[in-house]
């Protein structure tokens, strides 16, 4: 099975090793994910915060693009392309004015009419956990807190699973043959972009979120958005400096661990 | 009876405004001049291949806005046209030796390019029908190799970066994508090596010397009867 | 589209295209050539050339349009122009902003001199000259089955052995060298995969050693060697070509800049000089189109020669073989002769091969004047201009289908601009106005030589000078030439400068030869240099008159 596949410039670069693992992965349960000819940056939420729709123009010229390919599905992996392409998705399905404005802009493409789905690998996942179970070869064997952070969740319309208490990702480590902690802050803000501008922010953020994970014995965080992996990851050094009796947990993305978990030997 | 000279068929065109008429079939760059224009901008190599002469013009009745190259594109009547000679654009300063071509080198000299909406200006303005947001992409996203391929073409107009909204100056990009491509990707030569060895340790001195004093008549004779490496099909690999 | 008049000639070429594909015309026999050329090159009109009646080389012949330049009175009046106070000063000026001058400057640069004290002073823009427009590739013998010998040998064959030996020496045995350098540059030449150049024949030569970047060669090196002097921080002053050089009556002292724009003069002090400013196309030889650039107008050359620099091969004049002969609109430009080394041949109206595709220029372009002239084989266009075919669908036999696009990006587009599919349609050519054999003489440290020998601080590389290629060259050596003696140019005028002092500065060579002319009685409208061809219409230049 075929399924068209949007990596996002981070996948490219800073977080090769998420594509890597995802793509792996999911030949293993016999999805080939087939990277789109022509892509491009999708604006992220930059283009989801202004009135201005010229910033929309990136994440529907990657849909157009979807359906140019023969596509009517875009599995989308980086937790903030995700909910820019969803967004901007429904906007093409229920705001008439707007798209009437972009497609008479984008005058040398097809008009787009909001008829690609986007979605999420952990949806495709989510109905593919009895292939998944099979493939195991080596159960995980330890405590995953399943992290969400916001972007997979929120606003509700573009949401992958009940916004409050998701339970997706925890289904997945329980197939994967680990254990899924339950753990509060799951789905609290990392503090995103704010680690350029407002470290501390971000600092404090991530020493509450891993000790609250690590109090609910997690052996390790796992989470799908690159710039979580990346606030959540780096910036535990800086919590260390401020508390000095912080214990480091690894983190991971999803895919890492199927990639672990179906690995011979 | 004396035969009459065909009237030569004459176009309105519109130069910054004002109206002149010239003979149909002219490059514009050739119309200017019929009109009593002598470039001292605007005009460069002629043919196509230095950007000197980047015009930007409309038709009558179209709201569109074209970008062509002046020596290049042929007259129509109802062209409004101006001479775009020159586009500020900075560009970054850099030592090819000291960068590391990694994905973040083209963003790190030009961090404007994350300010891409992907709106396809620059790609409509591009004289040479390039892939220009296109290689702006890849070179957002560090690849470095595709952005050297699409901008290879690229003649730095500055067509591009005049009408990009999010101000980017797209042609300095590509040459620096293009030097990264051609220092650091492209796989080196082994035989221009070996040979430049071969020449710096002097191993043609001598013969070359005697070549130099060789009569006109020798060398006549050593060039009739050289031989011709022959023409072999050529193997279509190419490190594209 | 062609016209239907051309319809019939077409189906006749793709006619005869399976037999042609399999074999070639013989190469021509040395007597041969030397008759053909005699009858049927520009060259060969004696009308078309003269004496010259003034300066160190009296008595040379030269086209009538280059002895009108060197017979003209200067553009200023050398007591109106206040040299006492210098706009400039620099270590080394390079005089030209094309392939050779910023060689020339990088080369300095490297050899010492500091950005600040190297100024490239240039008549349009940094990068404007032919090197932007080389299409076909640069030489160098840098394979395996090649060597410098077998290139010199080549160059010189070429030449009709007319090229100084010490001059071709260095142009072969630097070749590679050069090719290294811009490799480090990051210039992007076409390789296999595993990284080894592909190198094509072209005219006259031996062995496959053309290098190329698509078929914008000459504009990759160009933008590269661009980017690196900016890199560097070289100073460019922009549309201020040289109008006279200066001397202290022993040696060059500096030059007397022009600014196109404001009509100002500048007085630059120099420690040396390095002059690189190209060729002469824009002169139009014999009334024929050029493919050279809109400053191609010898300025080098005049200003040289009235400092006493000796000229040499000045009576060769390099005819393009394949200028573009249809549509009218770009008529003249180039043709690069890559498009025969990857497999077109010329083909006649009938449709039959005339002469085998890759002779050295000066044969090819007399072969295909003889068969239009000569012979009235050629297809001869609405505007009466005459022509010959180049079939370039063949290049996608041979090679492959995408060939073109891939490899001839450029040719293919200026047709496809104007409705002509060259995959699919051959192309019509006929010889255009190219290259400069000749120029002004160096010897191979790249110092202009007057007729004491070297003249003091003086330097010249590229298109100006003259001696390299003996009565014709070949492709893909003029790149070679820029860049070789761009460098040798740059590295010795940085060695002078080192040691050297500002000198005094004086336009009495001016006057001088102002006198010469005067005894020659020379017409005092003419002037030089001439800075700019004048394309403007002639109904308005007939009303046209100078108030502002």
């Amino acid at each position: 099975m075929e399924v068209a596949y949007y990596p996002g410039c981070t996948l490219k670069t800073n977080a090769k090793v998420f594509e890597e693992s995802l793509i792996n992965a999911f030949n293993k349960i016999g999805i080939k994910l087939k990277e789109l000819n022509k892509w491009y940056c999708c604006g992220t939420v930059y283009s989801l915060a202004t009135d201005n729709l010229m910033y929309r123009l990136a994440a529907i010229r990657n849909l157009i693009k979807t359906k140019e390919e023969g596509f009517s599905k875009l599995i989308v992996p980086c937790s903030i392309c995700y909910n820019t392409l969803k967004q901007a998705n429904l906007m093409a399905k229920e705001d008439e004015e707007a798209m009437a404005k972009i497609n008479a802009f984008m005058d040398e493409e097809p008009d787009y009419d909001g008829s690609v789905e986007v979605l999420h690998p952990l949806q495709i996942l989510a109905m593919k956990l009895d292939e998944i179970k099979r493939m195991v070869k080596k159960p995980l064997n330890k405590n995953y807190a399943c992290y969400y952070g916001c972007l997979l969740l929120r606003p509700k319309e573009v949401a992958i699973d009940e916004y409050e208490m998701p339970t997706i990702m925890e289904k997945l480590v329980e197939a994967l043959g680990g254990s899924a902690v339950n753990f509060p802050l799951k789905n609290e803000c990392c503090g995103s972009y704010n680690v350029v501008s407002n470290k501390e922010a971000v600092v404090d953020r991530v020493y509450r979120i891993i000790t609250n994970a690590r109090k609910n014995n997690a052996d390790a965080i796992i989470t799908s958005c690159p710039l979580c992996h990346f606030n959540l990851k780096e910036m535990q050094k800086e919590v260390k400096k401020l508390h000095p009796d912080f214990v480091e947990m690894p983190v991971y993305y999803f895919s890492e661990l199927m990639e672990k978990a179906f690995k011979e030997g | 009876m004396a035969k009459k000279k065909p009237e030569m068929k004459m176009v309105r065109i519109y130069i910054m405004g004002k109206e002149y008429k010239v003979p149909a079939g002219l490059t514009i760059m050739k119309a200017m001049e019929y009109a009593g224009y002598r470039y001292i901008r605007g005009a460069g190599c002629r043919a196509g291949f230095c950007g000197a002469c980047a015009t930007v013009y409309r038709k009558e009745g179209d709201y569109k806005l074209y970008a062509d190259l002046a020596c290049q594109t042929t007259v129509e009547d109802g062209m409004w046209l101006v001479q775009l000679p020159f586009t500020p654009a900075n560009k970054a300063t850099y030592d090819l030796n000291k960068i590391k071509p990694d994905d973040k080198a083209l963003v790190n000299f030009y961090p404007e390019l994350a300010r891409c909406v992907s709106c396809n200006t620059c790609t409509k303005a591009c004289p040479q029908e390039l892939d220009v947001m296109d290689y702006i992409q890849a070179s957002l996203r560090g690849d470095i190799a595709k952005a050297a391929e699409l901008s290879f073409d690229c003649i730095q107009c500055g067509l591009c970066a005049m009408r990009c909204p999010a101000e980017i100056a797209h042609y300095h990009v590509a040459q620096l994508a293009r030097r990264l491509y051609g220092k650091y990707i492209a796989p080196k030569a082994k035989h221009l090596e070996e040979r430049v060895k071969e020449i710096e340790e002097g191993k043609y001195d001598e013969e070359m010397r005697k070549m130099m004093k060789k009569s006109i008549e020798e060398l006549r004779e050593m060039y009739n009867s050289r031989d011709i490496e022959p023409e072999e099909e050529e193997e279509a690999k190419e490190a594209d | 589209m062609y016209p239907k008049e051309f319809e019939k000639s077409i189906r006749k070429v793709e006619e005869t295209r399976d037999e042609r594909l399999k074999k070639l015309p013989e190469r021509m026999k040395e007597k041969e050539k030397e008759a053909l050329l005699k009858k049927w090159h520009p060259d060969y009109k004696p009308e078309a050339k003269r004496k010259l009646k003034v300066g160190v080389s009296k008595g040379e012949i030269v086209p009538n349009e280059v002895a009108d330049i060197i017979e003209a009175y200067p553009l200023i009046e050398p007591k109106e122009i206040d040299l006492s106070q210098v706009d400039y000063e620099a270590d080394v000026l390079i005089i030209g902003g094309g392939g050779a001058g910023t060689a020339a400057a990088l080369f300095a640069y490297y050899n010492g001199i500091k950005p600040e004290n190297i100024i490239i002073a240039t008549k349009l823009r940094h990068g404007d000259s032919n090197t932007i427009m080389a299409q076909g590739g640069i030489q160098a013998a840098d394979k395996p089955n090649d060597s410098p010998l077998i290139h010199y040998l080549d160059v010189i064959g070429g030449g009709h052995f007319a090229n100084k030996p010490e001059l071709v020496a260095r142009l072969v045995l630097d070749a590679p060298l050069i090719i290294k350098w811009h490799e480090e540059l990051g210039v992007m030449y076409d390789k296999k995969p595993d990284g080894e150049m592909i190198t094509i024949h072209g005219g006259g030569t031996s062995r496959k050693r053309m290098h190329s970047a698509k078929d914008y060669t000459g504009m990759e090196i160009m933008r590269v060697l661009r980017d690196e002097a900016r890199n560097i921080g070289i100073k460019v002053l922009e549309f201020s070509p040289a109008i006279e050089l200066l001397t202290d009556g022993n040696r060059v002292t500096g030059a007397l800049l022009y600014n196109l724009e404001t009509d100002q003069y500048y007085v630059v002090r120099a420690k040396a000089v390095v002059l690189a400013t190209g060729g002469f196309g824009r002169l139009h030889i014999q009334g024929f189109p050029t493919t050279n650039h809109y400053g191609a107008t010898a300025d080098g050359l005049v200003i040289a020669y009235r400092l006493g620099a000796k000229l040499r091969d000045m009576d060769s004049v390099q005819y393009h073989p394949t200028g573009v002969a249809y549509p009218e609109q770009i008529v003249g430009l180039l043709v690069t002769e890559k498009v025969r080394g990857l497999g077109a041949q010329p083909v006649n109206v009938d449709g039959e091969q005339f002469v085998h595709p890759l002779e050295p220029r000066d044969v090819e372009a007399a072969a295909i004047i003889r068969e239009c002239y000569g012979r009235n084989k050629g297809v001869v266009t609405p505007t009466g201009m005459r022509g010959v075919w180049l079939d370039s669908p063949m290049i996608e036999i041979i090679h492959g289908k995408g060939t073109i696009e891939r490899r001839l990006g450029a040719m293919f587009r200026m047709f496809k601009r104007f409705g002509i599919d060259m995959r699919e349609e051959p192309i019509l050519v006929f010889p255009t106005l190219h290259y400069q054999n000749g120029g002004i003489e160096i010897n191979e440290n790249a110092q202009v030589l007057g007729i004491n020998g070297p003249i003091e601080a003086l330097f010249a590389a590229g298109e100006v000078e003259g001696g390299v290629h003996g009565k014709n060259r070949l492709m893909g050596n003029s790149l070679l030439d820029t860049q070789v003696f761009g460098r040798i140019a740059g590295i010795n005028a940085a060695k002078y400068a080192k040691k050297a002092k500002f000198g005094k500065l004086s336009l009495e060579h001016v006057e001088k030869y102002i006198e010469e002319l005067k005894k020659a009685k020379i017409k005092k409208e003419r002037k030089a240099p001439i800075l700019l061809p004048d394309y403007r219409g002639k109904q308005v230049l007939s009303r046209a008159i100078d108030i502002l």
